[in-house]
């Protein structure tokens, strides 16, 4: 647990220094996909790691339920881990939708995790809604018999990044708070207030009537 | 007195009748074991509070809802409901979107992957 140098931030500047020219466009097809979730993931890391230099007390007595709870996740995630492995294989053989470079970066970072930040990693990576559970959701809300796979992805991806700024948002309102430990729902709720002031939030045209 | 048979029957079968809303409704959870997965991977404890969990679960379904039916107004004004509205509303959004078309990718990626797999397959068999 030695961050004497904090090589991992180390690495984060480096890249930061570099990403500015390559900014997401949407001409950029997948590279600039690469750079934008890339971009958003180490911004995540990074925050993680002053989080957990306090709570570092914490994180032995909870290595016993982390490793249950891992090995949960990898046992029903087994397939989308072979699926993935599958996809970044097939990554390196099309140059064009992964950079090289980008892929190398992200393994000397990957390298110099600590398990906490491995775990971490791993959880962000594997997570994913379900998607027959959102598939249900989408035939109640639309009414349609039939949702095309298509959606279901792109509608599972959409959540889950939309659940990444909440939290991400209630940690900062947690750091201006000066409170640490889990997260609690009036962290969630600030964030949430925020998020609709940014505009990330759908708004409604008919106030919602009967929860 | 002898009222009191008559009301304590009526009582019990209106008690009776609105039982079901006496003991707490549990409240049907969609997400909840990978959501917890997924805030810890975005930055929260390796066990979420049971309450954090259940609120953000709310939220989600609430944003999915309203963005559906965003979605099917711009739907409609063409026929039918396609995964390109969703594209348009999240234009704004550039990481969620590349991350959209990062994930249609893929997926027809796979799908030529599928394709030729079973096409070999075929032909192995003749």
């Amino acid at each position: 647990m030695k961050h004497s140098k904090d090589p991992f931030e180390a690495a984060i500047e480096e890249e930061q220094e570099e990403s500015p020219p390559e900014s997401p466009v949407g001409g950029g097809g997948g590279e600039g996909g690469g750079d934008g979730s890339e971009e958003g993931r180490t911004e995540i890391d990074q925050t993680q790691e002053e989080d957990e230099r306090p709570v570092d007390v914490r994180r032995p007595a909870k290595k016993s339920k982390t490793s249950v709870a891992v090995a949960e996740a990898r046992n029903k995630d087994d397939d989308e881990e072979e699926e993935e492995e599958n996809m970044e294989v097939e990554l390196t053989k099309y140059p064009t939708s992964a950079d090289p470079a980008k892929m190398a970066k992200m393994q000397t970072i990957l390298s110099q995790f600590t398990e906490d930040q491995m775990s971490r990693y791993e959880s962000f990576r594997r997570s994913a809604l379900q998607r027959p559970q959102m598939k249900k959701l989408l035939i109640g809300v639309t009414g349609s018999q039939k949702i095309g796979m298509p959606m279901i992805i792109v509608v599972c991806g959409i959540a889950k990044m939309f659940v990444g700024e909440l939290v991400e948002t209630a940690r900062v309102v947690m750091a201006e708070r000066k409170e640490s430990g889990p997260i609690r729902p009036c962290h969630i709720r600030e964030s949430y207030r925020r998020l609709k002031l940014e505009g990330k939030v759908p708004k409604r045209s008919v106030p919602r009537l009967f929860r | 007195m002898s009222n009191t048979p008559a009301t304590a029957a009526a009582s019990s079968s209106k008690s009776k009748a609105a039982g079901t809303s006496q003991p707490q409704e549990k409240r049907k959870t969609l997400f909840q074991k990978e959501l917890q997965h997924m805030m810890y991977g975005f930055g929260d404890e390796q066990n979420p509070l049971p309450e954090t969990v259940a609120l953000v679960e709310d939220i989600v379904v609430e944003y999915v809802t309203d963005l559906t039916h965003k979605a099917q107004e711009i739907g409609s004004k063409r026929g039918r409901l396609l995964v390109d509205d969703f594209l348009y509303l999240i234009r704004k959004d550039l990481p969620k979107l590349n991350r959209c078309r990062e994930l249609l990718a893929m997926q027809e990626e796979l799908k030529q992957a599928r394709k030729a797999f079973d096409v070999d397959e075929k032909e192995l068999v003749d």
